[in-house]
């Protein structure tokens, strides 16, 4: 029995893959963004120890390190509405991207502001400096570069993770490229180009993240 | 009156007192060398008068600043104590003018081109003038010690703290950066300084104070300490260094 390829047939489905890829790509930046937030705030709360949040972020990092994030998304889109929170896909998805990465990244950055050296924040407090400004004009930028390729790896993990959304109906990438299988019957030939767009999406997102790396954090490579 | 005044100051870290009972006084103008053996609490007493060490019993106050054992709110203190210390501790990500410039900024608040030619101003005087946009890593030992002087100078501190800032660098980088703290001695700036580099101590310090063990155990004028000391530890310490 002989299969014949028939990738031609994608092509009428090329803005349902168009869309669906935009969707998955604007879930990562916002995702990203406000998930980098979260991480900078619960990686500051950690690495210096300011209760009692770092004691929250402790049991947060430990919970969403242990557990799969497609029943931490299940959880955020059936669970709460029973709470009476009512919550659309979307908004379901990029919270629980959000939770994700800020729990990962709290680590990573973490790592970041505990090598920072000590001898740094004491020059930074014998010029009279507050806490609050050391840690934003003298230990955070640092501390980002020093694990910028990390935080960059975990970001392209959360948006290959957020194929998952698709299970709750969010019409991300996977998504587009189960309804397309289901219409043309060409599973080979959908999730081929689809693995393919992932594929590119992440080595693109990565390279990109990289060199806004080096031109937002400030400063130079240390 | 004095400007810096530390009365029967006590340091432990755990069990290991440290400082025992530290009396010490320092005109405004006067430059001290702070001697002895490595352990005796030299750094110990120069971090405590900025507050980057806590102590348990003992006053200090530095132009009417005072200093309580325990006390929290450093921040007005600080504004008249400066320091440089040993291993510079440069911001990394920030270049020579950025480093210089950031405590005025965000300390004082002043305008940023307020703050940049305080920047200026202060890295000429260290003979840098033209580094204003090189990164520490870009520069020599003895310079990142110059502009860790510069950031210091740029808060404008009644009294500058040097923690034996010469001994992490080359010994050909030595004499550039001795040099600056001689022109600011020379204008009349107060400062204390622990140092190893004894003919330096005892050509620009006014007064030599010599530690021992976590007390001040001789004090005086350099020239009298060094040809007369009165105690064997220090004949013994000056005989140890030469
Ligand atoms: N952070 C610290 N923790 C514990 N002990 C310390 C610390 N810093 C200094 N000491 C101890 O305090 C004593 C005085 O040290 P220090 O002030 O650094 O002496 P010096 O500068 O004269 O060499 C030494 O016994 C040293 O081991
Ligand atoms: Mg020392």
């Amino acid at each position: 029995m002989t299969y014949a390829f028939d990738f031609a047939s994608l092509l009428e489905y090329r803005d349902i893959l168009l869309a669906g890829t935009l969707r998955t790509l604007a879930l990562t930046a916002i995702g990203t963004f406000f998930g980098l937030a979260l991480g900078v705030l619960g990686a500051a709360s950690r690495a210096w120890q300011l209760a009692p949040w770092n004691r929250v972020f402790a049991v947060y990092v430990e919970l969403i390190r242990n557990t799969p994030f497609l029943v931490q998304l299940f959880f955020i889109f059936f669970g709460l509405p029973s709470l009476g929170v009512s919550i659309n896909e979307w908004q379901a998805s990029i919270l629980a991207m959000v939770i994700n990465l800020g729990a990962y990244s709290t680590e990573i950055i973490r790592a970041g502001i505990e090598a920072t050296p000590r001898g740094q924040i004491e020059a930074a407090e014998s010029l009279a400096m507050t806490r609050r400004q050391i840690f934003l004009r003298v230990v955070l930028a640092p501390a980002l570069r020093k694990v910028w390729p990390a935080i960059c790896s975990q970001v392209v993990i959360v948006m290959l993770g957020s194929s998952v959304c698709s299970q709750i109906a969010a019409e991300e990438l996977t998504f587009a490229a189960n309804f397309i299988q289901s219409r043309n019957f060409r599973a080979f030939e959908t999730y081929f180009v689809v693995t393919g767009m992932y594929f590119l999406l992440a080595l693109a997102i990565r390279q990109l993240m990289l060199r806004a790396g080096d031109r937002l954090i400030g400063g130079r490579r240390t | 009156m004095a400007l810096v005044r530390i009365d029967g100051l006590h340091k432990h870290f755990g069990s290991n007192h440290v400082l025992k009972g530290i009396n010490l006084k320092v005109e405004r103008g006067e430059v001290v060398a702070l001697i002895g053996r490595s352990g005796s609490g030299k750094s110990t007493l120069l971090r405590s008068i900025n507050g980057l060490e806590r102590f348990e019993d003992g006053l200090i106050e530095v132009d009417g600043e005072r200093l309580h054992a325990g006390q929290t709110n450093l921040r007005d203190l600080r504004q008249k104590v400066g320091m440089v210390f040993q291993q510079f501790n440069l911001f990394p990500h920030l270049s020579a003018g950025q480093n210089v410039m950031l405590a005025p900024e965000v300390v004082k608040k002043l305008p940023k081109a307020e703050c940049e030619s305080i920047a200026r101003a202060m890295l000429a005087k260290v003979g840098l003038a033209e580094k204003f946009d090189a990164y520490p890593d870009q520069l020599s030992g003895g310079q990142q010690q110059r502009v860790a002087i510069a950031r210091a100078l740029a808060m404008q501190p009644q009294v500058l703290l040097c923690d034996e800032i010469t001994s992490a660098l080359d010994p050909e980088l030595v004499s550039e950066v001795l040099a600056v703290v001689k022109t600011l001695a020379a204008e009349g700036m107060t400062l204390v300084m622990v140092t190893h580099e004894m003919r330096f101590a005892r050509e620009v310090g006014d007064t030599l104070v010599f530690m021992h063990e976590g007390r001040i155990h001789e004090s005086g004028a350099p020239d009298t300490l060094f040809t007369r000391p009165r105690t064997p530890e220090l004949a013994n310490f000056i005989g140890s260094i030469h």
